[in-house]
């Protein structure tokens, strides 16, 4: 009797242990993983915030010596980023607007409307989302200088704005479709038009989706580089992702303030980025998958 | 009666009903909602294009003001005969290949994995999704910052193999450049895939597993017969969305090596950029961007044929 209990015992204590290894690793795989995911935001990070005299020897200290603040002051004071970050707000806020306005009307057309010919404008959108921008710089290139449109901020948000538009309109449209059907046809019933339903309804509705749509368009403009470099070749427009480009680490930028210029560049889109991801997953594949 | 076919109009999306004969005047909205955007995309997308299909047939004087001449075939017959072409298109087909590989299995892993449960988890997967939400212009700094021959924080482990006395140029070896372009694409582009992965993985019924357990199947049949099947479909299409974003990657690879070393990274979106606006050849540049573009053009028809199924399925 007590032999037997004794057994069970140790069974329990067996089947305990077992858990708790394989508990152990998956806390360790998952700690493994994400320590090499991050490690180089984290290697951005340590380099911002010492001074340079402890990153700049080999093997640099993989943690941090002493914390220090000056080389953001020093960032802005020596190089033009406050100006190149609002070249980029001003070519992101231009862009959003124009997306805005427009992603609703094409995923109202392409959600809650039936139309021959909707079928074919989700492709038309689709395939111009999948061609790489470059394909398209040159001819875009001839006919912004024969039209004298280089080296011009509002240009230059047209053009970003034609590329994240049918990614927009994909988002929007996604969250269009969940309006049920039933309250739009009330609202028709009781003597609203369309456009009344899409404004009084519709829109009222999609709050995040909206917001998502912001998101997207803005840090899309925001993050661009391509375009940006070709198109506003003149220091005065030059956005911050073409000026950070310009930086050369350690040569003539200390490093300290170089990675600080970046983490200074990122902490926005990286903010609503995470936060808005689920809706930029579902414009990002056509609505295919829903993140 | 014109409230019935109003309400009609705006149930949609069609979800297997048959549509009601509409009224032509209804049709009205919908194309005045569309017009703006066909025409702006029209002329910030499609008009470009067909001028540079245009262009590829002219030889085109930027700098100097003398007119477009037709050239007829001759930069296409340039471009077919030029080893350096189908160099380009070796490195680009080797390039998106690794990346889809990479990107894919480490995206497939990490979602299996960020699919158990454990604590902390939603925290993990921010962080998960961190290099996908950093811009790619401050990804390059990082990683220049890292891949530095004198200080670059990646040397020490280089220095643990066997034989490495040296920091390498990482930057100036044509595989290990190669081969970083590679990492660092991939690392900014899994979290994506993974992400999408996870929602596949979530959408496959628990019961299916509890089942087969009770059937007595160890985790191998459990991933080959229920994990696998459940996320195929979701797979396949991330293949070819990651063909298309990889094949689109100019930025890192840009800043990184501007296709160096001798142009063992340069892709065909680089070399078109290089041509055009380092060697100002605008009308071989753009006999190029129609390559590219038939390319790229396929492989989203691929897409859309995939999506059409899925949508059938699911109908």
């Amino acid at each position: 009797m007590v032999a037997k209990r004794e057994d069970a015992r140790v069974a329990a204590a067996k089947i305990d242990a077992r858990r708790l290894f394989n508990t152990a690793l998956l806390y360790l795989t998952v700690a493994v993983v994400s320590l090499i995911i991050v490690f180089p935001v984290y290697w951005m990070m340590i380099s911002t915030f010492q001074p340079s005299k402890y990153i700049l020897r080999f093997p640099p200290p993989l943690l941090p010596q002493e914390l220090y603040f000056a080389q953001f002051a020093e960032l802005f004071s020596e190089h033009p980023i406050a100006k190149w970050l609002r070249n980029s707000f001003l070519i992101a806020a231009m862009t959003m607007l124009l997306c805005m306005a427009l992603s609703v009307l094409g995923a109202f057309a392409l959600s809650n409307l039936r139309w021959p010919g909707r079928n074919l404008f989700g492709l038309f959108l689709l395939v111009t989302q999948m061609l790489p921008e470059v394909l398209i710089l040159i001819p875009l290139y001839i006919l912004y200088r024969r039209l004298n449109m280089l080296n011009s901020i509002p240009s230059l948000a047209l053009i970003d704005a034609a590329f994240i538009l049918p990614i927009c309109i994909w988002i929007l449209k996604g969250v269009f479709d969940n309006v049920p059907p039933e309250v739009l046809d009330a609202s028709v019933v009781d003597g609203c038009t369309e456009l009344g339903a899409l404004w009084r309804i519709v829109l009222p509705l999609s709050a995040p989706g909206l917001a998502a749509v912001a998101v997207v368009a803005f840090f899309f403009a925001w993050n661009e580089y391509l375009y940006a470099g070709i198109m506003l070749s003149s220091g005065e427009f030059m956005p911050a992702s073409v000026g950070l480009s310009t930086l050369k680490a350690i040569a003539q930028t200390p490093v300290e303030q170089y990675m600080a210029a970046g983490l200074v560049f990122s902490v926005l889109p990286v903010l609503f980025y995470l936060v808005m991801q689920k809706y930029i997953v579902s414009g990002l594949t056509a609505g295919a998958v829903k993140g | 009666m014109s409230e019935h076919v109003e309400a009609d109009a705006l149930t949609g999306p069609p979800r297997g009903v048959k549509a009601r004969p509409l009224l032509r005047r209804r049709y009205l909205l919908p194309f005045a909602l569309v017009l703006p955007i066909v025409i702006y995309e029209g002329l910030l997308i499609v008009y470009p294009i067909v001028q540079g299909i245009f262009g590829s047939f002219t030889r085109i004087e930027l700098a100097s003001s003398a007119a477009t001449t037709w050239v007829g075939w001759d930069n296409y017959e340039r471009m077919f005969s030029d080893p350096a072409f189908w160099k380009v298109i070796r490195v680009t087909l080797l390039f998106t290949g690794l990346v889809i590989v990479v990107a894919l299995t480490v995206g497939l892993l990490t979602a299996l994995l960020f699919n158990r449960p454990f604590r902390f988890r939603p925290f993990a997967r921010g962080m998960l999704m961190m290099p996908w939400a950093i811009p790619e212009v401050p990804v390059v700094m990082i990683f220049i910052w890292i891949l530095s021959p004198q200080f670059g924080v990646v040397n020490i482990l280089a220095r643990m193999l066997p034989g490495v006395t040296k920091n390498p140029q990482w930057l100036q070896v044509p595989e290990l450049a190669m081969g970083w372009m590679v990492l660092i694409s991939s690392w900014k582009a899994f979290p994506f895939y993974s992400l999408v992965i996870l929602a596949a993985l979530q959408a496959i019924p628990q019961e299916l597993y509890e089942s087969a357990r009770v059937d007595g199947a160890n985790r191998l049949q459990l991933f080959w017969n229920i994990t696998f099947p459940g996320i195929g479909s979701t797979l396949e299409l991330l293949v070819v969305l990651a063909a298309i974003f990889s094949f689109k990657q100019f930025t890192i690879i840009f800043l990184m090596t501007g296709g160096g070393p001798s142009g063992t990274t340069e892709t065909i979106v680089i070399r078109i950029f290089n041509t055009a606006f380092r060697f100002y050849d605008y009308s071989y540049a753009t006999a190029l961007g129609v390559a590219g573009f038939v390319v790229s053009l396929a492989v989203a028809l691929v897409f859309i044929m995939m999506q059409v199924r899925r949508a059938e399925d699911s109908a």
